[in-house]
């Protein structure tokens, strides 16, 4: 018998005739050998079998059917509708109310298993689309997942539109033609992160929907389903699903953007590593030559009595410790210019800083011109001690290089939340124009005198990288003037340590 | 000095043999015996077969690590141990130092400042003469009557500065790390907060140094620790 909904209507009530018609043809050779309340019985059975097969409808007219076909071809006087006994009133009234009840019941449990089946459907569809999606790797794929799913369950277009980098949206499945014309609808879907409908006629898109792809994070993008006809999506099933099917895309759409996220850190890692690698390779391969040059030249300056010799084995050790300084100049800047140093900051005192670096113009010429002004008092600053004795290392280099005669003054002052640091020296000062200039990779500042000028963009990289700036200025009378300037920040407290 | 020399060998593990001839040479220069190394695996053998009066150890061997080793015979050992590296590696000068070496030498190196590592690392330490006098320039440390004074002026230590003073005086010539003063100072568990020591050792220079801006006697060693010099 049928049973598909597409056949109910005119055909179920037809085949509930056939039924009442074929139950009266095949009780009818018991009329004579069966009691009447019995075949009232049989009657009630059909009733009963087209409800459970034709639903509540069909039911309802094979009662009534059957009790006009009982009293036609049974009660006395056969084959007229009139009745001799009227008791017999009574039996069509009970068997019309037991028919009626029989198939309300029947039916509405069959609605019941129908739309639990129906939900099972649905929910075995959803768990395969949320297992395809989990498979996807791109969002090209994930976009073609759900577009073929919802054309599939809802009849309707619908596609992911997923943020791109420029600022727009891309459409996952791309479409053909009009991807403008649901951008700005899309953009509004996104940065409002409300589902919102869309009328008939506003474009050649629409009627549509369009729903935030929600995740705990973020909006990950918006699925924009369209069908011509207006309400196709619009019906609480079809927005229950949609619902669903935005919230598995969100999930999916994440997790995407999450592997995408760790591959790019295993790559930045990896990428690192190969760079420490090589630099530390070429480190290596340099400084132990260098090594071994400073080493047997100093060895020979000193064993050697005759005071050429020991010159020039002088000059060859002073050489190559003065190559030995370039290479580590290059290095720094090869690890600087990665962008990637990891600052080492401790919170210390200035003075500090600037002690360790004098210590290494120790016994050098021009020493004696260093002066240092009043730097207890300062607040501490969080440093890279290592990093930033270099600053002033190549800072105090450079002044007593460019400036042969006259003081060199460091100095440092706290001015509001920064601390301000200040080399001057009273040399020819940075030619007009260049201040910038100076710090830029090889770049001499005045020119013939050694040093392709690492020194300051080097100085400018670790500056930065704390946080500071530093600038160049001539001093208005005469004489550079290179001026740091660090956030000076609260060094925490020191409580909770043995004291005296 | 020359007769106690020549009696003691000094290890140099390092697998460039061009670094190893040099610093042989110097050593030979002064009539230190040398024992050569070339990979971790031969030092713990010459290290135990030899026992020598210092070793000289290279940190970026291809065969294992360093710092790996000088734990190791820390075990057993108190054997001084310089150990050799390139700059821009304070984290491996300080895990080695903290490991148990005694001092330090950045590559490139000349003759002078390894004769003098070697020769303080030694010479006896001078903890062990722990009543004796201390002269660092103008200043008299008097360990048997726990005084300090600048000629006629006594300076007055906190117990924690004197204790710190002591600590330097006993390692004078050596590089310590920030761990190292801590524990000894502190005591155990206060072996990370660097901005501690650092405020002491200010106290320490305004009260010690002529110019506390360029210390003559308490040296920073950056990035690592501080160094005595008397």
């Amino acid at each position: 018998m049928p049973n598909a909904p597409g056949q109910r209507g005119a055909v179920a009530y037809l085949w509930a005739a056939v039924v009442c018609a074929a139950t009266t043809l095949l009780t009818l050779p018991l009329l004579g050998h069966v009691d009447l309340a019995n075949i009232v019985m049989l009657f009630l059975l059909a009733v009963a079998l087209v409800a459970l097969r034709l639903g509540s409808g069909p039911a309802v007219f094979a009662a009534v059917l059957g009790v006009v076909m009982f009293d036609f071809f049974f009660v006395q006087p056969r084959l007229s509708l009139t009745v001799a006994d009227s008791q017999y009133l009574i039996t069509f009234g009970v068997m019309l109310a037991v028919g009626l009840a029989i198939g309300q019941l029947t039916a509405g449990q069959r609605e019941k298993a129908e739309q639990a089946s129906a939900r099972e459907a649905e929910t075995q569809a959803l768990y395969t689309l949320a297992r395809d999606l989990a498979g996807a790797f791109a969002p090209e794929q994930t976009g073609e997942i759900i577009a073929t799913f919802l054309a599939a369950r809802l009849h309707v277009d619908a596609c992911l539109w997923l943020p791109a980098s420029d600022g727009g949206f891309v459409a996952h499945p791309p479409l053909p033609q009009g991807a403008s014309s649901a951008q700005s609808r899309v953009a509004e879907t996104y940065a409002s992160g409300e589902t919102m409908l869309f009328a008939a006629g506003e474009s050649q898109y629409e009627p549509g929907i369009a729903l935030p792809l929600r995740s705990a994070q973020a909006t990950r993008g918006v699925l924009l389903a369209h069908c011509p006809d207006a309400g196709g999506v619009c019906t609480p099933d079809a927005r229950r699903v949609l619902d669903v099917v935005a919230s598995l895309a969100a999930i999916a759409v994440e997790r995407l953007h999450y592997s995408e996220v760790a591959q790019q850190a295993t790559v930045a890692v990896e990428s690192e590593r190969l760079r420490n690698a090589l630099l530390a390779a070429v480190s290596h391969d340099l400084r132990t030559p260098l090594t071994v040059l400073v080493g047997l030249a100093d060895a020979l300056a000193l064993r050697v009595p005759d005071g050429e010799a020991t010159a020039d084995a002088t000059a060859i050790r002073d050489q190559a410790l003065r190559l030995s300084a370039q290479v580590n100049k290059l290095l720094d800047m090869a690890r600087l210019r990665t962008g990637n140093v990891v600052l080492r900051r401790e919170w210390q005192p200035l003075e500090e800083v600037v002690g360790s670096t004098l210590a290494h113009f120790e016994g050098l010429p021009g020493v004696g011109r260093i002066e240092v002004g009043k730097l207890d008092g300062l607040p501490w600053l969080s440093l890279d001690a290592v990093l930033f004795e270099r600053v002033l290392c190549n800072l105090v280099e450079n002044a007593l290089k460019h400036a042969p005669t006259g003081p060199i003054r460091l100095a440092a002052a706290a001015d509001g939340d920064t601390v301000e640091i200040t080399l001057t020296d009273t040399g020819p000062g940075i030619a007009t124009g260049d201040e910038e200039r100076v710090f830029g990779l090889f770049e001499r500042g005045g020119g013939e005198r050694g040093g392709v000028g690492l020194g300051l963009p080097i100085s400018r990289a670790i500056v930065a990288a704390h946080g500071g700036s530093i600038v160049a200025t001539n001093q208005p009378g005469g004489g550079a003037c290179f001026r740091i300037r660090l956030p000076a920040g609260e060094a925490p407290s020191l409580e909770g340590m043995p004291d005296d | 000095m020359t007769e106690q020399a020549t009696a003691a060998s000094i290890l140099v593990v390092e697998d460039e043999p061009e670094i190893r001839r040099f610093v042989r040479a110097t050593l030979l220069a002064e009539r230190w015996r040398v024992r050569e190394a070339g990979s971790v695996e031969s030092a713990r053998e010459a290290l135990v077969a030899e026992s020598p009066a210092l070793m000289i150890l290279d940190l970026g061997l291809p065969d294992g690590d360093g710092i790996q080793l000088v734990a190791e015979l820390r075990a057993w050992s108190a054997l001084p141990v310089l150990v050799l590296s390139a700059r821009s590696e304070e984290a491996d000068k300080v895990a080695a130092l903290d490991a148990g070496a005694d001092d330090y030498l950045t590559k490139p190196f000349g003759v002078r400042e390894l004769n003098a590592r070697v020769r303080a690392l030694l010479r006896r330490p001078v903890a062990t003469e722990a009543d004796s006098a201390v002269c660092m320039g103008d200043v008299v440390v008097d360990r048997a009557r726990r005084t300090v004074m600048r000629g006629d002026v006594p300076l007055h230590l906190t117990p924690i500065e004197y204790r710190l003073l002591l600590a330097f005086i006993a390692h004078a010539g050596r590089v310590l790390t920030h761990r190292q003063l801590l524990r000894e100072v502190w005591g155990p568990g206060h072996g990370t907060d660097a901005q501690y020591l650092r405020v002491y050792v200010g106290h320490l220079r305004q009260k010690l140094e002529r110019d506390p801006t360029r210390p003559r006697h308490l040296l920073t060693e950056t990035g690592i620790g501080y160094r005595f010099q008397l």
